[in-house]
């Protein structure tokens, strides 16, 4: 008897003018384990450890299996080399249902993480059924800031953040952008 | 929505099936994270904790390809506890874990599914051996150990959970 193949299935993959978004997969751990174990991930909670970093990595995958929905791993169309993490995230606890992102090293200042959480936020407000959505982001996270606001999101003071102190940069909401949700 | 899922292989034993985690074993799950019990185990974990928890399980699976199944009642599908093969980032070698919930101790529910989770490490996985890790004060899982035919292999200092004591299993071949 031989070890049966273990596969996430279902996964949308979507593609976007320069990326392919597929689910996570083994093979893309060092990337993200690199940066969450940098400095660049203190506006992602960390820097955390490789162990820490690990359950982390395997909480996005099995974010799919658990709502149907997920980030996807961001490749350059025609590779398959993992840039970095982007889409739907909302772990029990969380209070409201996020559009997140995270860009490996060397992947940063193409606009890679706007074509993605676009591409992203789409698919969340037809495929997923969202209504809303909103991204957290750390005080002081200027380049999270910019994007967000380059995805048409803007402070809302009154929403509850992740952590004291964090701002949450809230979508303009499936209504506003024309989609209804196919649930 | 899409129909994601992760297929992972069950297990059969007399009482017991070894499944897929799901969402709907949340409560228990969460329930026994929350438990004083959950010291052996780095907790106790809130649910927000306990949630990345049950998703760690679930995402073992698809990083290493094998991973710690419910332990469910046959008859029932109720949750009992956790078992399987596990090697996290971080941990000391493979290993055979296990938990069982509160409601489901001393019915021998660990002893069995442990048995199982072992040999599919050794005759699936084909490992030829393999190490069980616990807690210096958890005695229940030492006394399971031992009874499993484990023997004392020192120590190793988990980065946040602390001192674990290392059980070896009888290899591959001695158990053949």
């Amino acid at each position: 008897m031989s070890a049966p193949e273990i596969k996430l299935t279902g996964v949308p993959e979507l593609e976007t003018e320069r990326l392919r978004m597929r689910a996570p997969i083994a093979k893309d751990w060092p990337a993200y384990r690199d940066l969450m174990t940098s400095e660049r991930a203190k506006y992602l909670g960390g820097p955390h450890t490789p162990g820490r970093a690990y359950k982390e990595f395997s909480v996005e995958i099995a974010h799919w299996v658990i709502h149907g929905a997920g980030p996807w791993m961001l490749c350059l169309k025609g590779t398959d080399d993992a840039i970095g993490l982007v889409g739907p995230y909302h772990p029990e606890g969380w209070p409201e249902r996020e559009i997140g992102w995270m860009i490996f090293e060397g992947g940063e200042g193409h606009g890679y993480a706007f074509e993605a959480a676009v591409a992203s936020r789409h698919w969340a407000y037809t495929e997923g059924g969202w209504e809303s959505a909103v991204s957290y982001i750390g005080q002081g996270n200027t380049r999270s800031i910019a994007l967000a606001e380059r995805l048409g999101a803007v402070l809302d003071e009154a929403a509850t953040p992740l952590d004291p102190g964090d701002l949450v940069y809230r979508h303009p909401s499936a209504a506003d952008l024309g989609l209804r949700g196919v649930v | 929505m899409t129909g994601t899922r992760i297929t992972i292989p069950t297990l059969e034993t007399k009482r017991l099936r070894l499944r897929a985690p799901e969402f709907r074993d949340f409560d228990s799950f969460a329930a026994f994270r929350a438990s004083p019990r959950a010291v052996h185990v780095g907790g106790p974990h809130d649910r927000d904790q306990a949630f990345n928890q049950l998703c760690a399980l679930i995402g073992h699976w698809q990083l290493r390809g094998y991973g710690r199944w419910i332990v469910a009642d046959r008859e029932t599908d109720e949750a009992l506890g956790t078992t399987g093969p596990y090697y996290p980032e971080g941990w000391y070698a493979p290993e055979i874990a296990w938990s069982v919930f509160d409601r489901a101790e001393g019915r021998g529910i660990a002893y069995e599914a442990a048995q199982a989770a072992r040999a599919y490490a050794y005759d699936v996985l084909g490992w030829t051996t393999v190490v069980s890790l616990v807690t210096p004060e958890n005695t229940r899982s030492a006394a399971l150990a031992q009874r499993m035919g484990c023997v004392r292999d020192g120590t190793f200092e988990h980065e946040s959970i602390g001192p674990l004591h290392i059980w070896r299993h009888p290899s591959a071949e001695a158990l053949a």
